[in-house]
């Protein structure tokens, strides 16, 4: 077990510039996921704390000792590809031990330390197979398994569910929680998915064009987003968005729709701003509601979708009641004021 | 979906290659069995292949045509391996120039370097040794092997050397237990070819060798065996033919499945 600190990291290839001037702090025994969209650097960040990147500038510490130029294998980290990287030629018994092997560690504790981690994965009864005859979520276990015989200082993930069916990747993601909570190590995982994010850390860092855009525990990213990026990112279905400025007390769309306010931050009367309600933050009817042009229903059971227009600008509502509305038609919608998120137009940046 | 037309067409002319593929070979096991002029012996016989062994010397020539071939097999294929893992997977700096100098020995005639080599082996004395083909040919085959073998580790995913160095292996010990368990296949198929490649080789050998029996190999023997004398026993010499012949022969159908599936590897993957 153990901390890494990761300071003013950068990384370039000749003139691009991949990771710029990030720093994060993970505390020993922390769950920390790295997010952001596709090619924002999550992948280059996490590969240059194994140390198989080269650093352009700034440092990775672990356990406050400089890593910059020791070798990945002398680092002490444990990392599950995302195509697994399971060696084919090797039964997964011989997957899971290979470190061990290394190590010269002896025939009998080899063979224990790998049935006990086969138990904790429930591989006991595949250990003499090939990664070849074994399905995606079994060779996910076994990289799993490999990571955990050694017990590194620190774990590393690599989008290790990208390859799983959408029931399975549930069902994974619950057991490398409890897996984390078990083992109570350092673990550092990566993943675009926000939903495994929100899930699955004790801390969120969330990337974009190589920065960190924020970093925190997942609600609060949910409840305080810093900026629109952040704002739009997290929560599904998206955070809706409407322009507009502040006048007499109240938000006026560019459409002319009026919305209501907690509070009025001070200074924000009168330039460009960005209204931002969750899906979920909004009621059906109530007093000093909106009118909601319907444009599609999707009933999903538990809740009830709506996609309609506010003015001119699109809304998306999660409902708890059924909607019997048609298209065309128009429903009331009440946003609840405390949960109303203001941005700044130029910046983005929240008020 | 190819039709039934198409498929007999397609079986026809195949069947047509392999005849004209197979009529020499036949025809020379064909002769080889036929009594030769002056034999008592009447339908097949195996007397000329006691005649051929017992007068062209050939298991002497044999047993020389098998040192040379190994050792140079083994040589080449040690060193592509090692050479193929520098070169794709620790990439290697002067990779670009290592390769532009291999391409040299792949392009260059092996006709050309004849002259030089009879100087050189000539002026250090090694002129009808088993050093005067071992060492061209392993100099000659190891510029596609070298390729061969660095191409078959590039397919590979990084990710494997990867995993391995995070697990605690260091350069060798990837080779060790990774690259080199992984490349086991295309290393025989790799060597089955230079068997045949140097067991088949004459040009060398008449030219570096030629003075001393005791190194002679297989195929210079029998051109010496029918050149010089039994021109008048064509059985015999087909005999001959057949006997050098074998071994490859042997060698491609024991690793017929192993050879076939190296090849088509690379395509099927
Ligand atoms: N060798 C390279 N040369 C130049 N640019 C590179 C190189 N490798 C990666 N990049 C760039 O670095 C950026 C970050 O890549 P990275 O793989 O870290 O993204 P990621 O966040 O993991 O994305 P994904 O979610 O798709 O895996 C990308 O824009 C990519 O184009
Ligand atoms: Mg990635």
């Amino acid at each position: 077990m153990a901390s890494v600190e990761i300071r003013n990291l950068r990384k370039s290839y000749a003139t691009t510039h991949v990771i710029k001037d990030v720093s994060i702090d993970v505390d020993d025994g922390q769950f920390v996921v790295l997010v952001g969209p596709s090619g924002c650097g999550k992948s280059t960040l996490l590969r240059m704390i194994a140390g198989l990147e080269t650093i352009s500038g700034g440092e990775v510490q672990i356990d406050g000792a400089v890593m910059n130029a020791v070798p990945p294998k002398e680092r002490d980290i444990a990392m599950v590809f995302q195509n697994y990287a399971l060696y084919p030629h090797m039964t997964v018994a011989e997957n899971m031990g290979f470190s061990l092997k290394l190590k010269k560690v002896s025939k009998a504790e080899i063979r224990a330390k790998v049935e006990r981690a086969a138990d904790i994965l429930s591989l006991s009864h595949l250990l003499d197979r090939r990664p070849k005859q074994l399905s995606g979520g079994q060779r996910q276990r076994v990289a799993m398994g490999r990571a955990i015989v050694r017990d590194p200082k620190v774990f590393l993930f690599d989008e290790p569910l990208s390859n799983l069916d959408a029931k399975l990747r549930v069902q994974m993601r619950t057991e490398i929680k409890a897996l984390h909570q078990r083992l109570g190590s350092t673990m550092v995982y990566v993943t675009h998915d926000q939903i495994e994010a929100l899930t699955m850390a004790d801390k969120i860092v969330l990337m974009n064009d190589g920065r960190v855009e924020q970093m925190g525990p997942p609600l609060e990213l949910y409840d305080r987003p810093a900026n629109l990026f952040v704002a739009s990112f997290i929560g599904s279905p998206s955070m809706n968005f409407f322009d507009g400025t502040i006048e007499n007390g109240a938000f006026r769309t560019t459409s002319g729709v009026v919305l209501p306010l907690a509070q009025i931050p001070s200074g924000a009367e009168g330039r460009p701003l960005v209204y931002g309600i969750r899906p979920e933050h909004l009621q059906l009817g109530g007093a000093g509601g909106v009118a909601v042009e319907v444009a599609v229903i999707e009933p999903a059971g538990s809740e009830t979708q709506l996609y309609g227009k506010l003015g001119t600008d699109d809304l998306v509502g999660v409902f708890r009641e059924r909607l019997s509305a048609r298209p065309g038609e128009s429903v009331t919608v009440t946003p609840s004021s405390e949960q109303v998120h203001l941005f700044d137009k130029a910046t983005g940046n929240r008020l | 979906m190819e039709s039934r037309k198409e498929v007999i067409a397609g079986h026809l002319v195949l069947i047509f290659g392999a005849l004209i593929a197979l009529h020499p070979f036949v025809s020379i096991i064909l002769q080889a069995l036929t009594p030769a002029p002056g034999s008592t012996a009447t339908g097949w016989t195996l007397e000329n292949f006691i005649g051929a062994w017992t007068r062209g010397g050939f298991s002497q020539s044999l047993v020389n045509s098998a040192i040379v071939a190994f050792a140079v097999v083994f040589v080449t294929a040690v060193a592509a391996v090692l050479a193929g893992y520098v070169l794709s997977v620790l990439k290697f700096r002067w990779r670009v120039a290592v390769f532009a100098l291999l391409m040299i020995g792949l392009v260059l005639p092996s006709e050309a370097r004849i002259i030089p080599l009879y100087n050189f082996f000539s002026s250090t004395g090694l002129l009808n040794t088993y050093w005067a083909l071992i060492l061209p040919q392993i100099a000659s085959s190891l510029p596609l092997a070298t390729f061969w073998m660095a191409n078959y580790f590039a397919q590979l995913p990084n990710s494997l050397a990867e995993a391995a160095s995070l697990d605690g292996a260091g350069e060798f010990e990837i080779l060790r237990y990774i690259y080199a368990p992984l490349g086991l296949s295309a290393v025989l198929t790799l060597s089955c070819l230079i068997f045949l490649y140097t067991w088949n080789e004459f040009m060398l050998a008449l030219v570096l060798m030629p003075d001393n029996v005791a190194v002679q190999t297989a195929p210079l023997s029998l051109s010496f065996f029918a050149g010089n004398e039994r021109t008048t026993e064509p059985e015999v010499i087909a005999a001959a033919a057949v006997l050098v012949a074998l071994p490859v022969v042997l060698a491609y159908f024991f690793l017929q499945r192993r050879f076939m599936s190296g090849l088509l590897e690379g395509a099927v993957k």
